[in-house]
């Protein structure tokens, strides 16, 4: 069972497969692995999906954050958690096929050297680095000599002497090109196993440390030594030169001892050093719910075990009484493999019958797909996938309004998911802040959406009442969020460092704006549209105002200029006169702006400053 | 002594910012000159008819009034201006369809007529009691040096000594090039005040046919 590193999107979620849905969300979580807790991996989010167990760190998510595939997990099992041990919940990985399991002598896997890590009432007996790495179909070093041309060749991977019959398909060597006799192989591969107890350079990626340890960790390399025939290869190498027997990875090497390893100096429980990710020997992995919702957490996990929605992406097409080719088609849209349904004998009829039988049998299958879908809601949500497919056919066969259909489309295929209702949280006191915080980073990640690109089309600056109505009409009448909701989400964005702001006006109005766009950036973009007549090049004839003073401009205008709503650009000119970069005339027909001349140009009338410098200023 | 008559003008529309081509220029109490004054460039900048409101702004816009104003009335030897009919071109600038407000109009004297701001502005005060004044002069040379260039002049010519009637000192054609020649007849009483101050000279007489001797 894998814990592979995760996507996240821009909010700090996990990034969602196409037909992955979001289940439930539960912070305060921590991650142990066996009986040891996982260093940086102890304060996080955990997200349950229909496909993947996530963990989200709450420091740094970016770099530790991990997920765990379903398909991995055998089983569940609850822990309900005594005094100061809070609750947890443990995933069995399933048996992976490569049974070398049971060969495998039972000595406990983790290498940590006791005299490096402070341990508190571990009980079992660490021996050092000397102990034997696990499967055997994973130990590189195996290899079996060809009895031709004695070229000592690699056991593959996944050969596996216990299971190896006359049928196991072996590769042939590589220089004479003969298949050996699987009797060899099966001698090689238990020679290989039994001679790796007394290997005392491990070529696992699970760090050992000893021997690096025993070197010093801050003695740079020069040469790796290949394990089997001693050659001093290149630092760089992952292969020897000579033997081709693999060299051990040396990126473990760096990793620092924690000593520290004790977040919660009264919780029972160690912890591990080293790498966690993408490690094939992790025995089970616990999540421990520090804040509660174990209970919600196990049952969904439950449902989605037995649900097996992952499956579905290679399924094969629901059943449906065939009629003819035309079935292909549909079949294989529903299918990413695009496997073509053959149930009946293919029936060529040509001409105008042909294409006459072929509307009224997708016809036919039309009504059966929206008769079925649309009988129930359960039904509707299992064929949502069919639906929009169908959706799609017909977008494309109309062709001039395919915009408006397509943006439909997309959004309500992005609907589906990405959604945080609130039953999708567990109970407990942190459930509102959670709510909240998960709305948050909806928010902000409906925003930084380049498919729908709404700030993009607000050009960039949006105030928080259109996002508010925006964002609810997407919503598709259910789970609204409420303003005063809508609102709190939105002050909690500077706190969980999202790249939106919350920007409040002078008078009173707040917007919503990208974090990198700040206040100078905007008055530089603003100065410069100002001052294009100044430089512009060829200068125009009859604009000798624009030329030494630059542009007026109405709110009316910035608007139409940066896309923005004409109370948006109102503050804006005003939040720059303000910083004295403009200054206003006012006049019957309105109000307009200025580059501020008052200030640089007036004062010294000879000290006129170049293009140059002013680009120069402007450049923030 | 030209009499001032005012006309019906922009004090009647105060919000009116376009200039109205009948609004004839009656200047106070001045010759008009016939070179005429150049306007420096920020009479064309728009911003500059509207009072800023930005504090740190304004100060700026403020001065370059005080500036504009006092070399106005230099040229144009303008010793009074009248809130009532403003000099038109000083105000205003028709090619841009601009022009100050009264209220700021008044606004810009009151700042002038601060002594940390020059103090070149002096406000006249109203005939009746309880009403703000609309009139004021402007001293763009200050008493002082008012002071000093009539006795300068008296000096040069040798008039040391003898008497001169304040009508000769306004009016006469000894002085027809001089910059004092016109001056307001309160104005110019208060420059020989400042001189009898200084001990250089001593007025007597009524106030018709006052008569003034420089020692």
């Amino acid at each position: 069972m894998f814990l592979r590193q995760l996507d996240l999107t821009t909010a700090l979620r996990p990034s969602l497969y196409d037909e992955e849905t979001l289940l439930f969300v539960q912070d305060g979580v921590g991650l142990y692995e066996g009986k040891f807790k996982i260093p940086n991996y102890q304060n996080g989010h955990a997200y349950l999906t229909s496909h993947r167990v996530c963990y989200v760190d709450n420091e740094d998510p970016r770099k530790y954050s991990v997920a765990v595939d379903l398909k991995d997990v055998d089983r569940p099992e609850f822990y309900a958690g005594f005094m100061k041990s809070s609750a947890k919940v443990t995933l069995f990985p399933k048996a992976t096929k490569r049974s070398a399991q049971a060969i495998r002598s039972p000595i406990p896997r983790y290498a940590s050297p006791s005299d490096a890590l402070v341990r508190t009432g571990s009980s079992a007996q660490r021996t050092a680095a000397a102990s034997p790495k696990p499967a055997p179909a994973r130990d590189i070093n195996a290899t079996w000599i060809c009895p031709i041309c004695g070229l000592s060749n690699s056991v593959p991977k996944n050969f596996d002497p216990s299971t190896a019959n006359e049928y196991t398909t072996l590769s042939p060597c590589q220089a004479c090109g003969i298949k050996p006799p699987l009797a060899l192989m099966i001698k090689a591969s238990i020679a290989a196993m039994s001679n790796r107890p007394a290997v005392t350079a491990p070529s696992t990626p699970r760090p050992s440390i000893e021997p690096s340890l025993m070197d010093g960790p801050t003695q740079p390399q020069t040469s790796k030594v290949c394990p089997r025939c001693t050659f001093h290869n290149h630092v760089w190498m992952s292969e020897c030169e000579l033997c081709h027997a693999l060299l051990r990875t040396d990126e473990h090497e760096d990793v620092p001892i924690s000593i520290n390893n004790v977040q919660r100096p009264e919780s029972p429980g160690p912890t591990l050093s080293g790498s966690i990710l993408n490690d094939d020997t992790i025995e089970t992995i616990k999540l421990s719910f520090r804040a509660g919702g174990e209970k919600a957490f196990l049952e969904r996990l439950k449902q989605a075990l037995v649900q097996r929605k992952w499956l579905l992406q290679s399924a094969p097409p629901v059943p449906r009484p065939a009629f003819s080719p035309t079935q292909s088609n549909f079949g294989a849209i529903s299918t990413p493999n695009g496997q073509p349904r053959a149930n009946t004998p293919v029936q060529r009829i040509v001409g105008i019958a042909g294409l006459e039988r072929r509307g009224a049998e997708l016809r036919q299958n039309n009504q059966t797909v929206i008769g079925t879908a649309f009988e129930d809601l359960e039904a509707l949500m299992t064929s949502a996938k069919e639906v929009i497919a169908m959706a799609e056919q017909f977008a494309k066969q109309n062709g001039k309004d395919s915009a408006e259909a397509r943006n439909i489309l997309s959004d309500s295929a992005s609907a589906l998911g990405l959604i945080t209702t609130k039953d999708m949280l567990g109970s407990g006191s942190s459930s509102e802040t959670l709510y909240i915080t998960e709305l948050s980073r909806n928010l902000a990640e409906f925003l930084t959406d380049d498919r729908r690109g709404v700030l993009r089309r607000e050009g960039g600056i949006m105030s928080l009442v259109d996002l508010w109505a925006v964002f609810n009409r997407t919503r598709n009448g259910i789970e609204l969020i409420s303003p005063l909701d809508f609102e709190k989400a939105a002050e909690m964005w500077d706190q969980l460092r999202l790249p939106i702001r919350l920007r409040t006006f002078k008078s009173g109005l707040r917007v919503v704006q990208e974090r990198s766009r700040t206040d100078d950036k905007t008055i530089a973009t603003l100065l410069t549209w100002l001052r294009e007549p100044q430089y512009a090049f060829p200068p125009a004839e009859d604009d000798l105002m624009g030329q030494t003073f630059g542009r007026g401009v109405t709110a009316q205008q910035t608007a139409e200029r940066f896309g923005w709503s004409v109370g948006v650009a109102t503050e804006e000119l005003e939040m720059a006169e303000e910083t004295g970069s403009v200054c206003r005339d006012q006049s019957l027909d309105g109000i307009r702006f200025w580059d501020n001349h008052f200030t640089h140009a007036f004062s010294s009338p000879d000290k006129r400053p170049d293009a140059a410098q002013m680009l120069d200023e402007l450049r923030v | 002594m030209a009499a001032t008559s005012p006309e019906p003008s922009l004090s009647g529309l105060s919000t009116a910012q376009y200039t109205s081509s009948t609004i004839a220029y009656t200047p106070s109490t001045s010759t008009t000159q016939s070179n005429t004054f150049t306007f420096p460039t920020y009479t064309s900048y728009p911003p500059f008819y509207t009072l800023q409101p930005n504090l740190n702004i304004r100060p700026a816009q403020l001065d370059l009034w005080s500036t504009l104003i006092t070399s106005y009335a230099a040229h144009h030897r303008l010793f009074r201006i009248s809130l009532s009919s403003p000099p038109w071109d000083l105000f205003t600038n028709a090619s841009i369809h601009r022009a100050l407000k009264a209220a700021d109009i008044r606004l810009v004297l009151d700042h002038m007529s601060k002594p940390e701001n020059g103090a070149r502005i002096e406000w006249i005060p109203p005939t009746t009691r309880n009403e703000q004044s609309n009139t004021c002069w402007i001293y763009w040379k200050t008493v002082g040096e008012w002071a000093d260039a009539i006795y300068g002049w008296v000096d040069e010519t040798g008039q040391k000594g003898a008497v001169l009637t304040v009508y000769e000192l306004r009016e006469s054609d000894a002085v027809s090039g001089k910059e004092w020649k016109d001056m307001d007849e309160a104005m110019l009483r208060k420059v020989l005040n400042a001189l009898v101050k200084r001990g250089k000279a001593q007025v007597f007489g009524q106030e018709e046919n006052a008569g003034v001797k420089f020692f």
